[in-house]
Order: structure tokens, then sequence, then C-alpha cells
């Protein structure tokens, strides 16, 4: 023990005298750091650091701010002796004021998640960012996925930033897991009771949901159900809620031009026959048969989650809203809640694995003291230990090994108690070895994957996500799950039964990105977009289908009026561009 | 000098004991029936405005569910304290409070300061440049450079990541000068006058007759700038990253805003809904809002009646006059 | 002669004899002292430093500011950020729209700014102490509840199921619900309502510190001559207060383009849109402050001149009418 401490004593002299001396001697920008203490002549990075650090981590999709909290931040300070500190654009609010400014101080953080593209360019223009080419061979799990760091780097040139959500799936299998992100949603309990009638096309759902609605005029809280409840506070290019049925059939936004993932077709949102204006019609026509919600256009997110929560709502867009919100243990195990409907023509949307990684990048501080630690870090976080610890927050893989899950007698991977507590439980708190505090508060606040949970561990042949594990989908069946599945040819996830009845259309993951619009473009779409939000939510609204007809017309005479063919034909010419990407990148991976 | 200054305090109380006798005296059934009509009013009033916070108390301790509904209107329903459990368990709570405490009592202190002499000052007909300088201090109230170059000065200053970045913007305050300056105006000149036939000095003047004696504007700039120091974030957010000097408020904010920030990052998902579709399962609910409102609100209401007392204090120009 | 006309005479006269009175710190006539200058000078420097050093950065609307990459790294474009706002028919037609809902509610917010003194001068006649402490505390209240939570309020009590259109419901006086919060009709009104609610104790406290102000002598003088309750009001208060109320009235008229924009932003949706926003809420809807710091600078900077030229405006127009500035 004594001699352990005295050693690390010499270790910490020696580090800070080699630091002093490469201070005075290099001058800036020195190919060779004297780094002594370290591994780096070795060929690996070294194992263990004897000086505590603390860095600034600009985590731009992160959703906490300040230091990283729990058992996250303990492996962490074990394995790199480091702290994250977390500064989160997205909690400071203000939009790119944050960003800005610190960008403009011209130190934006010692680790750094960023969009790649224009965002990222300007970064390694200016300097912000480190060329990491230094440490770069010696970061082998980052190495496993050099087809997305070449392409990544390709155009600077050196090593500036690291992909996330890589994986070695190919770009054509669908990245989601076991739910897609999109989806007709509907209270199959209700469904079941009219006797599973069939649905040619998702227009048939308004007289069920009307009957369905009749039934149960009120949800578990006493007050009125509806059909459809709308929300306001998303809208963005356009009425959020109007796109996701366009989203069923296999289209996705990009500017104002819905655009098929298999690149069949391209539409103008405006369009009389566009997929929208299909969705505000049949809002529109839910609306005359009394099935939209009144509130919808007053409401906020917060209160539509709360009217899930209640049953009061029978349909949805997205499972991570109806089934998160209505689908607790208790419910399903009552036969209740919310399941894909089977509706004939769907084809539903799906992102592909991107190959090249996701939109976001890890960059390491050109002003980072100690980028060799933190180029370990973004090292580790691409291993499999990393891999299982990082991911954690968003697509849900399992955790460390060993806390929340381990290797069972049969030699799979399967929750632990604890894990199960945590996962199907909502939350327990993390024993004092690995940590303390609760374990959803010490989940890694970068909040960016960079290993897909979808990807196989080597280690034990299953996903890093728990979900797919055959151990957890046994423990999870419900009476609810059991009776959607039947009546789906056995499906045993939506993704299954999508797949496997050809109503899923993966988008393959280009990793494309959409260039910036100049600076008219982008004033002429702001202009656009309110307007176009405005009037859609109108059409739905309105007293008629006459009323209908002229807000449409009104919204496009206008819109053309602010300059759409000019927002649509750089929309279109995106569109096409995003297609190419998604055609060669199919055809390079197989 | 200090006759002066007594002079001018001392007849407050027995004028107002007989304004107030001379009062009741006169009672008519009009003075009645306006005085029920006054009190009607201001009932009504203080309902109205205090509903809303009410509305906020009982739905921090309602169900949460319930509350985002909109249906918690008088009573609590389905009561529970884990909101402010859940808020008083923030890390870094009580250095915050202690930061923000800090910078209100010194901030206020500075600005009601500044502001009181600054007012005074400007009505100083013999300075050089009076009406420029003056005119010079309000416009600023109007323009604004933006954030980016403010930050750079602020960086160039070394003040971000320090404990005077919460002081120094805020100590020069025009809107409060020209209340101050507002103020002085419509007290006598004489009183300074006399002041300066006994050889007092500028700065004399200023702290034994006029500080003295300006108590209910400087009380109206005290609780102004209080609640601005104790209210504000921004300057956190913008320039501090030590989370030693991490505000309350800061803190609050930056809790709430992991709830809020939701509908932010649908927005800059450009349609994507892929990139939040996880993070839409873990929010908090517009109840925490509310529990952080109240708990930032309370201490303002239980300290504002201790300033209100220096409302009543006022001067009285009749002494001095004759 | 009634007794209302001798008052008016008599305070007049006390006023105005006030006003003859030699100015503070004027030792004989255009002699100017550096003193007091130098007094200041601290703070003068504190304003420089503060807010008009800043000012360098307006040169940013000149260019395509990129923060990356510094301003010797951006592109310089002139003056394109200030022609795009005027680019299109349509967009013109917006603005006109847009500056029509501005001024509208800017001029109702001045029109109601008298209520903040009303309040004060009716407040200073309430006797029980108690009851004055307490209604001064919680009218104070809404100036705390932010936008966002007002609107929360809002949403509880005024949605179609709120509790107003439950109880119009249930008193049988309507059968549908009344849309409040997502109608076309009387937005400016509704908003000038939420606004005079949110500020009117808050904005009081000004007053009442001015009325604590006044010299008692007056009122005793007054009432020696038989003034009541209505003529001291009218003839001593109110005037007392006037020098307040204007300079305040002054400062807003310069402010009318500064609406703000958290409280339409809460409020606005698809159907009072039209009439909701303001110019303000307009420049954060279509993005020009978020994506462009340069488009944001222009606009910043053109709202600043036209704030400080009407300001100006304002205060030489007081000066003809007056015969003494404001500012």
């Amino acid at each position: 023990m004594k001699l352990t401490r005295t050693t690390a004593a010499f270790a910490v002299a020696a580090v800070v005298t080699a630091g002093a001396l490469a201070s005075c001697s290099s001058g800036g920008g020195s190919e060779e750091t004297p780094t002594s203490a370290t591994g780096s002549e070795t060929g690996a990075f070294p194992t263990s650091w004897d000086e505590e650090i603390t860095i600034d981590v600009f985590a731009g999709l992160a959703n906490y701010m300040g230091m990283q909290q729990g058992w996250f931040a303990k492996i962490v300070k074990d394995k790199f002796n480091m702290n994250l500190n977390i500064i989160a654009p997205n909690v400071a609010g203000g939009g790119d004021t944050l960003y800005n400014t610190r960008v403009a101080a011209g130190e934006l953080g010692d680790l750094i998640v960023t969009d790649k593209g224009q965002k990222l360019d300007e970064l390694i223009q200016g300097g912000l960012v480190g060329d990491m080419s230094e440490y770069y061979p010696l970061m082998e799990n980052v190495g496993q996925f050099d087809t997305a760091m070449d392409n990544l780097n390709a155009e600077s040139g050196g090593v500036y930033a690291f992909p996330t959500s890589v994986s070695h799936l190919m770009p054509t299998d669908a990245s989601e897991g076991l739910n897609p992100t999109f989806g007709p949603f509907i209270r199959w309990d209700y469904y079941a009771e009219q006797g599973y009638p069939s649905l040619d096309t998702l227009e048939d759902l308004l007289p069920v949901l009307k009957q369905m609605q009749e039934d149960h005029p009120t949800g578990d809280n006493g007050q009125p159900t509806y059909g459809f409840s709308l929300f306001k506070d998303w809208d963005g290019n356009m009425m959020v809620t109007a796109k996701q049925p366009a989203c069923f059939y296999g289209y996705d936004e990009i500017g104002f031009v819905l655009a098929k993932a298999d690149g069949s077709d391209y539409q103008s949102i405006l369009d009389s026959d566009s997929e929208y204006v299909r969705s505000l019609r049949l809002y529109f026509d839910a609306n005359q048969m009394g099935l939209v919600d009144p509130e919808s256009t007053t409401q906020n997110y917060d209160t539509l989650y709360s009217k899930f929560q209640n049953g009061q709502v029978l349909f949805a867009w997205w499972p991570w809203l109806a089934q998160t919100a209505y689908n607790t243990e208790d419910n399903m195990a009552a036969g209740k809640g919310f399941e894909i409907a089977p509706v004939d023509d769907m084809e539903v949307f799906s992102y592909g694995a991107e190959a090249y990684g996701g939109k976001q990048v890890f960059a390491i501080g050109s002003k980072a003291e100690d980028p060799e630690r933190i180029a370990a870090f973004v090292d580790w976080l691409y291993s499999p230990e990393g891999a299982y610890a990082n991911s954690a927050q968003t697509l849900g893989s399992a955790g460390p090994q060993g806390l929340t899950w381990d290797i069972n007698d049969a030699g799979e991977p399967e929750l632990t108690e604890f894990g199960n507590e945590v996962f199907l439980g909502g939350g327990a708190t993390t024993p004092e070895e690995w940590g303390g505090g609760d374990y959803l508060d010490g989940v890694s606040a970068l909040n960016t994957i960079s290993v897909l949970p979808i990807d196989v561990d080597p280690n034990t042949g299953f996903p890093y996500s728990y979900t797919f594990w055959p151990s957890y989908q046994e423990a999870t069946a419900t009476p609810l799950s059991e009776d959607w599945s039947a009546n789906m040819g056995d499906a045993t996830s939506t993704m299954d039964y999508l797949s496997t009845n050809d109503k899923l259309l993966v988008a393959p993951g280009a990793s494309f990105t959409i260039p910036t619009d100049s600076s008219e473009v982008e004033t002429l779409r702001n202009q656009i977009k309110a307007i176009v939000i405005q009037y859609s939510w109108q059409m739905v609204f309105a007293s008629d289908e006459a009323q209908f007809e002229s807000l449409l017309k009104e919204l496009q005479d206008t819109a053309n009026g602010l300059g759409y063919e000019k927002v649509l034909e750089t929309d279109m010419a995106n569109a096409e561009m995003q297609n190419d990407a998604r055609v060669a990148v199919t055809a390079a991976f197989q | 000098m200090t006759t002066t200054t007594t002079t001018v305090a001392k007849p407050t109380k027995p004028a107002k004991a007989r304004r107030r006798k001379g009062h009741d005296h006169d009672r008519t059934f009009g003075d009645i029936l306006f005085a029920m009509a006054n009190y009607s009013l201001f009932a009504l009033l203080v309902v109205i405005c205090a509903y809303p916070f009410y509305y906020l108390i009982i739905n921090s301790v309602s169900a949460n569910d319930i509350s985002a509904l909109g249906d918690v209107r008088l009573f609590p329903q389905g009561f529970h304290l884990s909101n402010y459990e859940q808020v008083f368990q923030l890390q870094g709570l009580p250095m915050a409070a202690a930061v923000s405490v800090g910078r209100t009592v010194i901030g206020t202190l500075l600005t009601v300061l500044a502001s009181a002499f600054l007012g005074f000052m400007f009505t100083q007909q013999r300075m050089w440049g009076r009406k420029f300088w003056y005119r010079f201090l309000i416009i600023t109230m109007y323009f604004s450079a933006g954030l980016i170059p403010i930050f750079i000065i602020m960086k160039n200053l070394g003040l971000t990541n320090t404990f005077w970045v919460y002081i120094l913007p805020f100590i020069v305050q025009p809107f409060f000068v020209i209340l101050v300056k507002t103020y002085v105006e419509s007290m006598p000149a004489s009183l300074q006058e006399a002041a300066e036939v006994d050889g007092a000095s500028l700065l004399q003047v200023f702290f034994k007759i006029y500080l003295p004696n300006m108590t209910p504007i400087l009380a109206t700039v005290a609780i102004f700038s209080a609640v601005t120091q104790w209210n504000s974030f921004q300057d956190t957010l913008i320039y501090i990253t030590d989370q030693s000097l991490y505000t309350l408020q800061y803190l609050l904010y930056m809790f709430i805003n992991q709830a809020s920030s939701l509908a932010q990052a649908a927005q800059n998902a450009g349609g994507n809904l892929g990139q939040i579709a996880s993070a839409a399962t873990t929010q908090t609910p517009t109840s925490i809002r509310m529990t952080v409102s109240v708990i930032v609100v309370l201490p303002i209401i239980f300290i504002y009646p201790l300033f209100q007392r220096f409302f009543v204090k006022g001067i009285m120009l009749g002494a001095v006059k004759g | 002669m009634t007794s209302s006309m001798i008052l008016a005479e008599t305070t007049a006269e006390q006023i105005e004899e006030r006003g003859k009175k030699p100015k503070r710190g004027e030792r004989g006539p255009g002699k100017k002292s550096f003193t007091p200058f130098f007094l200041i000078l601290p703070f003068l420097i504190l304003s420089f430093v503060f807010a008009y050093l800043p000012l360098f950065g307006w040169v940013y609307s000149l260019y395509d500011y990129k923060p990356a990459l510094g301003l010797s790294g951006s592109e310089f474009v002139g003056l394109q950020w200030f022609r795009l706002l005027v680019s299109s028919p349509t967009q013109l037609a917006q603005i006109g729209q847009v500056l029509v809902n501005t001024l509208a509610i800017s001029f109702l917010g001045i029109a109601t700014s008298i209520l903040p003194l009303g309040f004060a001068v009716l407040l200073n006649e309430i006797r029980a102490k108690w009851f004055k402490n307490a209604v001064q505390t919680l009218t104070t209240l809404p100036n705390f509840i932010s936008w966002v939570l007002v609107y929360m309020i809002a949403f509880s009590l005024f949605s179609t199921s709120g509790l107003v259109n439950d109880i119009l419901m249930d008193g049988g006086l309507i059968t549908a619900p009344i849309k409040f919060l997502d109608t076309d009709q009387h937005v400016w009104l509704t908003m000038t309502l939420w606004s005079v609610w949110k500020g009117l104790g808050w904005g009081a406290i000004i007053y009442l510190a001015a009325i604590s102000g006044i010299d008692p002598s007056l009122y005793e003088s007054a009432r020696m001559d038989g003034a009541g309750r209505w003529q001291t009001i009218r003839y001593i208060t109110i005037p007392q207060l006037m020098p307040t109320y204007l300079v305040l009235l002054l400062l807003s008229v310069a402010n009318i383009l500064n609406n703000g924009m958290e409280q339409y932003y809460v409020f606005q949706n698809a159907f009072n849109q039209k009439y909701i926003q303001v110019l303000d809420l307009y420049v954060y809807n279509i993005g020009m402050t978020g994506n462009s710091l340069s488009m944001a600078t222009a606009i910043g900077m053109l709202k600043s001149l036209i704030s400080v030229a009407l300001l100006l405006t304002v205060n030489w127009i007081a000066k003809r009418v007056r015969g003494e500035s404001l500012v």
C-alpha cells in the first residue's frame, strides 16, 4: 500500500515535470509530446492516470447540465481519473447562444459533441478542435469503425472527429430495435372489442375510432376521450402531427419535400394530393366526426402526454409516446394498451443504420490540457464495455455488466434482479460500490450513442440492448402482447410484424448531411413555415369542405408569394442528393 | 448641519395624527360608500392576482398527471410532496442559494447607492455637461449590442467566471437613476441651499441630507433591483462555468429545462423524430416548474413587506419652508 | 368662488412657488463646475464599458458572421441583411400587419399605463394599514410568474374544457364552450389585459413611493381650505405624481417597437396568429434571431436606432409643449 502510494507520487512528479518541460520547449504544434509517464511509445494508452482532472464536455444532445453523476461517473473516474463537467446547450436554452458565445471566445470545450457538416467544418477551420492523428493509432476500438472514420475525416485530412451511432449493421438494416419510430398505434383493447375490423388504408381508421370513442366516452379519469388529440409546441417546418401519417407510408421530410425512403417519389407538401394534405384532410374529416380533441389547438406536449397517461386518447403516431405513457405494467396485465394497427397498405418509414455514423460527432478541443486521456476515453466509448455503459440513456443498452446484467448459466446475457428493478420497475438505487444514487441519474449524460445498442456484442453474441434478449422477452409477455401477437400472425415485436409483412421501408443510412441553406433561402423558408403551420391548423378545424379547400388555395398562394418555389427547388435538390447518397451507400456495402 | 436634518424629520408624526383625526371627523355618507367600493375593488384585485399563485401551490403538491391536465383548481388532488423533495435534493443547492443571496445583497446595495448618487448628481445644474451625460446614460436603456460582443468584453476584462460579473454590470441602472432624479426634483432645493450656506460640501449634502430623505424611492429601487438580481440566470448561463458560482435561479432553471428541452430538441431535430424518441420518455412534468416557481417567489413575498415600511416615511417639505 | 377653485389656486401657487425657487446646485448663473462631473465619472465609465463598448459588435451586421472563424474569417456582405428584410411584396404585407399589431398593442399598453397610478392613488385612500400592506404584497405576485406558467394557468381556466367554460355551461349561460384562447377576436385587448394583470401591482410601487414623498403640508393646507377627498386627490396627489408618470410615459413611447416576445409566444396559435404577431415574435418566429447572428444584429441595431430616435423626438416635443424636457 505504502509502496504504491510512493510510486504514484513519483509518477505525478514525473508527469508534472514532463508537462512543464513540454510547455517550455515545444512552443506549440510539436509533433512528439514528451509524455514520459504515458505509454504512447508502447502502442497502447496507459492503464492508469495519476492526476485527477475535470474536463468540460460541450454535449450538444445532453439533457443534463453539471457534473456527471452516479455509476457512469464512477466508471469514468476509476478508469481515467477524470470527471466530466457537462455543458448542455439544450438545457441552457436560448438556441445557439451558448454555442456561439463559447465559440466566439475560442474555447468550446475539452470534449465536444456537435453536428458534422458546416458546424464541424467551421470548428476545424477556426482551429477550435484538435487533430488527433497522433493518438489515432492507439484507438483500437474506434479503429473497428474505420470506414465511418475515413468517410468522416476524408475532407479535413486529419483526425478531427469521431462518428456516433456506429455499428456493424448494413445501412439497409433498420436502426430502431424492436419498435419503429413511427406507426399508427391504437388502443388495442378497444380495437379488439370491435372485433378487429380490417383496415385497408389509414382513412378506414376513422369509423373504427368513432365507434371506439362512442363506446368509451371517458378515459380512466372520467374525462372525455378523443380519437385524435393534437398539440402545437413541436411544430417546425410544418404541423408536426400532420406529417406523421406520411411516415406511415414511407415518407420523411426534407424541408418542404416529403421524400420516399426508396427514392421512388418526392412530393411538395403543399401539392393538393400530397401526403401532408392527405393528413390534414384526415384530421379535418375526423374533426367533422367529433374525433378531434377541441383542446388540440391550445395544448402543449405535456398536457397531451398526461391525456395519454389517463387513457383519454385512442390514437398515437409514436410508440414512444403512447406505450411509454399508457402501457404500464398494470395496464398491460389488464390487457389494456397501445399496439400498432394492421393498416393494410402502410409502409412504415424506418431509419437505416447510419453507415458512416449519425448526425453528431465527438471532437476534442484544441485547447484540451490532456488530449491523450480524452482520446483514450473516447476510444473506450466504442469498446463493448463503453457501449453498454454509454448508450444506456437513449436506446436502452443494458448498462454495466455485473450491475444490471450478467451472463446466466446458459451462457446468455440476462438482467439481474437490480436490472429488472431498473428497467421494469421504474428505477432503483445503485449500490454504493457502484457510485450510489438513483440508477437513472447515473446514466451517461452525454446522451450521444457511440455504438448502436442494436449492434451485437462480440463477447456475448447478443445485442447490447437487453430488449432483444430472449430472457427479457419471455419475462415481459403480457395478456396485451399475447393478444396482439395472436392476431398479428404470432409476431414477436412490432418490427418483426412490419418486416415479415413487408410493411417496413428502410431508408438506407447514408449519413447524409443536408447542406446549409443560403441565407436568402433560409429567410424565405422561415417565413413560409410560419404560414404553413398557421394554415394547416385552420384547415383541420375548418367548418366545412369548401372552407378547407379555400384555405388550402390561400395557403398555396401565400406561400408562393413568399417564394415557396425557390425553397422547394433547394429542397428537391437536397432530396435527390440524399437519395443518391442512399443508393451509393447501399451499393458500397453490398 | 445636524440641526437641518432633525428639523426635516421630526414633525412627521403629529402631522399625520392630526390628518387622520380630521378625516374621521368629516366622514360623510359618500365617504363611507367610497370606502366600501374601494375595499371591494382591492379585495377583488387581490383575488385575481393571488389566485394564480395559489393555483401554482396546489398544483405543485398534486399528483403530477392530474395537474398537467389543468384539473386542479381549488384544492390539491392526490397530495404529495415529492416535487419539493426532488428540488431540495438538487446538487449544490445550498451553495447556489448562498451565491444568490450574496449577489442580491451586494448588488442591491451598490445599485441603490449608485442610483441615489447619480440621481442626485444629475439634479446639479452646475455640473459640466449635465444634460449630455444624463442622456448618455439614459439612452443605453434603448440599445443592446447583442450577446457576443458583450461576452467578448467581459472575457477581456477577466470577469468571466468571477462573482463580479453579477455585480459590476448592474451598478449603473439608467431607469433607477431616472426614478431617483425625478424624486429629488420634487424635494425642495432649499434643503441643499441651507446646508451649503452652513458650509457643507456636495458630498456632505448628498450623504447627510438627501440620502436619508429619499427612503421611499430608494426602497423602490431596492425592491426592483433585488428582484432583478434574485431572478436573473442569463448571466450565469453565459459567463459562468465554475459550479461554485452557480446561482439558485440558474440551478432551478437548468432543472426545469431538462423538461422543456424536449420541445427545443424536437424543433432542432428538423423533423427527424427518431432523435428525440428516447428523450421523450423521460421528461419532467410541468408541476416541477410550478414547484420551482413557488420556491423562488416565496422568499420574495416574505421579504417584500419589510421594505414596505419605508414607504410611509415621507419628508416634510413644509418644515424647511419657513 | 367655490372651495375647489380656491383650493386649485392655492395649491397651484404653492407648487409654482417651489418651481420658481433657484434650482438645485446653481451657484450663480451659467457657471459650470467640474467637481460633480468627476464624481460621477466612474459610473459613466462603467456605463461606457458595459453598454457602449460592445457596440463594436454592430459591425457584424455587415458580415456573414461565423463565430468560429472570427470577423476576419467571415464574409463581408454589405447591406444584404437589411435588404432581406424588405425583399418581397408578400413579405412587406406581412410586416405591415406585424407593425399594426405591434403599434396597437403598444398603444393599448400606453393607454393602460395610467392604471398603476390609479391603483396607487386609490390604495393610498385605504385606511386599514394591514389591508393596504396585504394588497400591496399580493398584487405583485403575478409579476413573478413566468409567462409559460401563466399560459398553463390560462389553459386550465379558459380552454374549452376549462373552469370558466365549465361554470358557464353548468349555469346554462352558453351551450357550446367559448373559445377564449384560440380565437381571432379581441386579441389585442386580451393580450393587454394579461399584461395589465401581470404588471399592475408591480408598476404601482413606483407611484406608492412617490406618494409617500409628497409633502403632507400640502394636504394640511388644502384641508384647512375645506377640500374633500376628491379635491385633494385631484389637486394634490395626481399633480404630484405627474412628473413621474410623464417620464415613464416618455420612456414607454420610445419602446413602442419592443413588446417583448415571451407573452405572445406562449399565447400564439394558428387562430390568433394574425393579430398576435408583434415584431419581436415575428422576428423570432421566422428564425431571424436563431440562425443568423448577423441578421439578428441587423434587426437589433435597427430597433435600437429607432428607439433612440423616438426618445429624442418625444423629448423634443415635450420640451416644446411643457417648456421643459424630460431627459
